[in-house]
């Protein structure tokens, strides 16, 4: 794929190596390298594949190794490590995105499936002017997480959950985000928060 | 300590909850975890672990692996670069076992081999790829199990001594009313949300570390010790931390070797460990029993108490919770008798974990209060008042501050107490056991002291600078507002820098005792600021002048804070310089838990709708943040109660459950009503500012709560943990 913005210029690396320690820019991190043998893609797992995806209303081309889940294509290649890696098995949410405006687990969709989504991630919710999402905000105001580890995936949740009609109750929040752990325990608190952004999203 | 002229005002016994510095930076992903750190061209490691739990590796062959495109290298027992110095505990490491030196496996999960490719993809697959052929030994990996050795702790620390006040064995011979009983709880382990994700690249001769640390000074030794560097040639970066609770405040061994494979590469190298491997590459709250004897008076005055406790440790580790000095100072006992054992097991070592001995011996010990309060048909809330000390039972010192019949009367009070009908199994809604039960919570004080620079410009902004940890108890928050409030600033005037061992030097976040360790020395560097500034903080509008008066645009100040003279605080006891002498002090946080369960009486299905706990932990800078901390950990006692336990397969010896859909923690579903009540309590000895530790308390006592209301309700009484439902039939 030459020309392709977001594949790095292979020359780079050397460069890279020597400012080793400075934050750079995401999608030059993952050097398709030269030492890996080019693979046919249809017959191994591992060659590179091309997808293409709109993420928080930007298109984006990304090469990826058919194993490559998408939370692991949005934190390394699109540099959008919001979505976090808690368990890499669905087991705890802390990945959770939109894709085509459903709640998913990054962590158990493989990025090549996400070809042609729309995907809106964390850092994507608040709008363009930097104004927080009323969901964003109103964790602050509740104090909706402690650590902070599990929240992008909690806010994600919890703005489908209103969107889905699944926040009538304080017994329904509850059940539609325990899919979501939080080891701090703020559960109370996002109840709280997500009972007070619903008017907001629905105003 | 309390005695520092100032013209500084004082901070109020609560202090505003004002919302969380870090809160926009998390509730838009731009918190920058240590996973989340780009770094150019890294290498993705994956860890092998052993998948016996005793034995030999016989054979490791890696030929199949290394030949996948894009395999670097992959490390064993057999070619891992040599370091230094082994991990070892006495040096502040979190085990003594230094993995990838000999074919021995002594724990199941322990790290074997780290491969190394292009990607993270390349890398798992290629671990899968490594054959590994092991001779497999018979291994003890519980209290119970054949070949498990118990040792008594007193033997192997020297610092520990097992307590014996009075003649206990012969006051529980002639007590008129006795307890005996015996209380067990399983292995849990910490489970933070983020895993352990550590990345490492070199600059030349200086290491970068960008791992989760509670305590990024002691990581920084600790690598620079096992890599045979200067401290100073090691830089931790941590700014942001998914959750500690113990399982990063202790040097793990995969950070140097990842370093030392850096070095080896020339490249930055990134490991982010699965959640399974997270199981047993800290440490973890050992499996432990404990045997509670108490005698009585007819009319409920203890005249014996004795805790005998077995814990859970490795065969190579040296660790203990052994926290019967905090159970022996809960009640005036006149007699006591102690003895705190370790199980030597073919496990990995046990350590800190969010009220490491707190919880599980104060189960123990407040159930046992409540046994003791139905045989004498006494209310549970006024055995305790009853045996309230006056001083110390244990050497009668003096507690500075000691609210725990306030916390019962407030928390009770709160949550209708009075109101119960005392009969066990006689409260039923429908097809609903309704019971009640409460329990004491406490945890000791410690404080380390610290040191942290505080700047305040001309424009009237300010920064505070501490190698502190946030792991999500309002670290940021807490330190920035005692600046703020003591050089009257907004406090969104006021920038906070932690996390970094560049900065200077505190006490972990661990033991609840960062923020009283370092609170005083900001309060110091704060009192020089204003000491310079003609010893009164001008108005905000009036800065300018007196900056310019002063010639300069800035000042900054460095303080260092001794706690009790250098002498520091440790498990709830310091020695106070007063103009008399030294006198010896007990200083603890103290708290009361209530519970209310509700269970099916055909299903056995437990539900709890109510915790309610109310606390004393001195001045509360924030309280917000406090009321987080004492809700959070009222909600890991629940899971203590209820949830929490590794399981063995008693045939294979291995833990089965190292993920989060068998090891159960709670959801959001489970958790209903949570509340805790700040009990105001002033101190002017603990330290300069009265603070006492907040982040553990909120978990003790909580699960012998749950199982006295268990009692309330069903007659039943249960001493094992976790209570799961096949106990309740």
């Amino acid at each position: 794929m030459p020309g392709d913005p977001n594949l790095p210029n292979p020359h780079r690396r050397n460069f890279l190596r020597g400012s080793a320690g400075v934050a750079i820019a995401p999608f030059a991190v993952r050097a398709a390298r030269a030492e890996i043998p080019a693979l046919d893609a249809s017959e191994d797992a591992r060659a590179l594949t091309a997808v293409g995806m709109t993420v928080n209303g930007q298109r984006r081309r990304l090469s990826v190794d058919a194993r490559t889940s998408l939370l692991d294509a949005l934190r390394d290649q699109a540099g959008l490590t919001g979505a976090k890696k808690g368990c890499d098995q669905g087991q705890c949410g802390a990945c959770t995105v939109h894709v085509d405006r459903r709640r998913i687990l990054s962590c158990l969709m493989f990025a090549v499936a996400s070809d042609g989504a729309d995907i809106t991630t964390i850092e994507g919710l608040a709008g363009e002017d930097g104004a927080l999402h009323p969901m964003q905000a109103s964790f602050i105001d509740q104090d909706a997480f402690q650590c902070g580890f599990c929240t992008p995936g909690q806010i994600l949740s919890a703005v489908a959950c209103v969107k889905e009609g699944h926040a009538e109750t304080e017994a329904d929040i509850r059940e539609y985000m325990s899919g979501n752990l939080c080891r701090c325990a703020a559960y109370p608190n996002i109840v709280a928060a997500i009972r007070q952004a619903k008017p907001l999203m629905e105003g | 300590m309390s005695g520092h002229e100032t013209a500084l005002r004082e901070l109020p016994l609560i202090g505003r909850g004002h919302a969380r510095y870090d809160g926009r930076a998390k509730v838009t992903g731009r918190a920058q975890f240590a996973a989340d750190v780009v770094v150019a061209d890294p290498i993705h490691a994956f860890l092998l672990l052993s998948t016996i739990p005793r034995g030999r590796i016989d054979r490791i062959k890696t030929d199949r692996a290394l030949v996948l495109p894009g395999v670097i290298d992959i490390l064993t027992h057999e070619n891992a670069p040599a370091l230094a110095a082994p991990v070892s505990q006495a040096a502040g490491s979190a085990t003594n076992h230094q993995p990838l030196i000999d074919p021995d496996i002594v724990f199941d999960g322990q790290v074997i081999g780290v491969v190394l490719a292009e990607n993270f993809e390349t890398a798992r697959e290629a671990a899968a790829l490594v054959d590994i052929h092991y001779v497999k030994q018979p291994a003890a990996v519980t209290l119970d199990s054949p070949g498990a050795v118990t040792e008594r702790w007193s033997e192997i620390n020297q610092n520990f001594e097992d307590l014996e006040v009075g003649d206990a064995e012969k006051a529980l011979a002639e007590a008129p009313v006795t307890i005996d009983a015996t209380y067990h709880m399983q292995s849990q382990v910490h489970n933070a949300m983020e895993p352990f994700p550590t990345t490492v690249l070199w600059d030349g001769d200086d290491l970068i570390v960008h791992e989760p640390s509670q305590y990024v000074v002691g990581l920084q030794r600790g690598v620079a010790r096992q890599l045979g560097i200067d401290p100073s040639r090691v830089r931790i970066i941590s700014p942001y931390i998914g959750g500690g609770f113990g399982s990063k405040l202790s040097l793990t061994p995969r950070t140097a070797i990842l370093a030392a494979l850096a070095r080896k590469h020339r490249r930055p190298v990134k490991l982010v460990a699965t959640r399974s491997q997270g199981f047993t590459l800290s440490t973890y709250r050992g499996e432990s029993r404990h045997r509670i004897r108490l005698g009585a008076t007819p009319d409920g005055k203890l005249t014996a108490f004795a805790h005998e406790a077995w814990e859970m440790c490795s065969r190579f580790g040296a660790y203990a919770s052994a926290s019967t000095d905090l159970t022996a100072d809960m009640y005036a006992a006149p007699s006591i008798l102690t003895r705190v054992n370790i199980v030597r097991t073919d496990r990995t070592t046990p350590g800190f974990m969010r009220g490491p001995g707190e919880m599980p011996y104060m189960f123990a010990l407040e159930t046992a209060m409540d046994e003791l309060a139905y045989r004498l048909e006494m209310d549970p809330v006024e055995l305790r008042r009853l045996n309230e000390p006056a001083r110390s039972p244990i050497d009668g010192s003096r507690f500075t501050s000691r609210s725990l019949v306030k916390c019962f009367d407030e928390a009770a009070e709160r949550f209708g107490w009075r109101n119960r009908n005392p009969v066990p199994g006689a409260n039923r809604d429908g097809d609903w056991l309704v019971g009640y039960g409460c329990a004491a919570a406490t945890f000791p004080c410690f404080n380390y002291g610290g040191s942290a620079t505080v700047t305040l410009l001309r424009s009237g902004r300010a920064r505070v600078e501490t190698a502190a940890s946030e792991i999500g108890t309002g670290a940021y928050t807490a330190l920035g507002q005692v600046a703020a409030e003591l050089l009257d600033l907004p406090i969104e005037n006021v920038e906070v820098l932690l996390g970094d061992s560049l900065l200077p030097p505190t006490a972990p976040a661990g033991g609840s005792m960062q923020t009283a360790s370092t609170v005083p020395a900001i309060r110091l560097a704060c009192e020089r600021i204003v000491s310079r500034l003609g010893n009164r903080m001008p108005a905000l509008a009036d800065l300018g002048a007196a900056f310019d008066r002063l010639g300069t645009l800035s000042i900054q100040e460095t303080a260092q804070y001794a706690a009790f003279d250098g002498k520091n605080a440790n498990g709830g006891r310091a020695v106070l310089s007063t103009p008399d002498g030294d006198e010896p002090i007990a200083i603890a946080s103290y708290g009361a838990q209530f519970v209310e369960v509700r269970i099916n009486a055909r299903t056995k299905e437990l539900r709890v709708p109510r915790l309610v706990g109310a606390f004393a932990a001195g001045r509360i800078l924030n309280e917000r943040m406090a009321l987080a901390q004492y809700r959070g950990g009222m909600v890991w006692g629940l899971s203590s109660a209820l949830f929490e336990g590794l399981a063995i397969d008693p045939i294979q010896s291995r833990v089965t459950n190292t993920n989060f859909e068998e090891y159960a923690i709670p959801v959001n579903a489970d958790v209903q009503m949570v509340e805790a009540i700040l009990v105001p309590e002033e101190d002017h000895e603990v330290n300069p500012l009265g603070v006492k530790g907040i982040g553990e308390i909120g978990i003790v006592g909580v699960a012998a709560a749950v199982s006295n209301a268990i009692f309330h309700a069903t007659g039943k009484r249960l001493r094992d943990l976790p209570i799961t439902l096949d106990k309740l039939f």
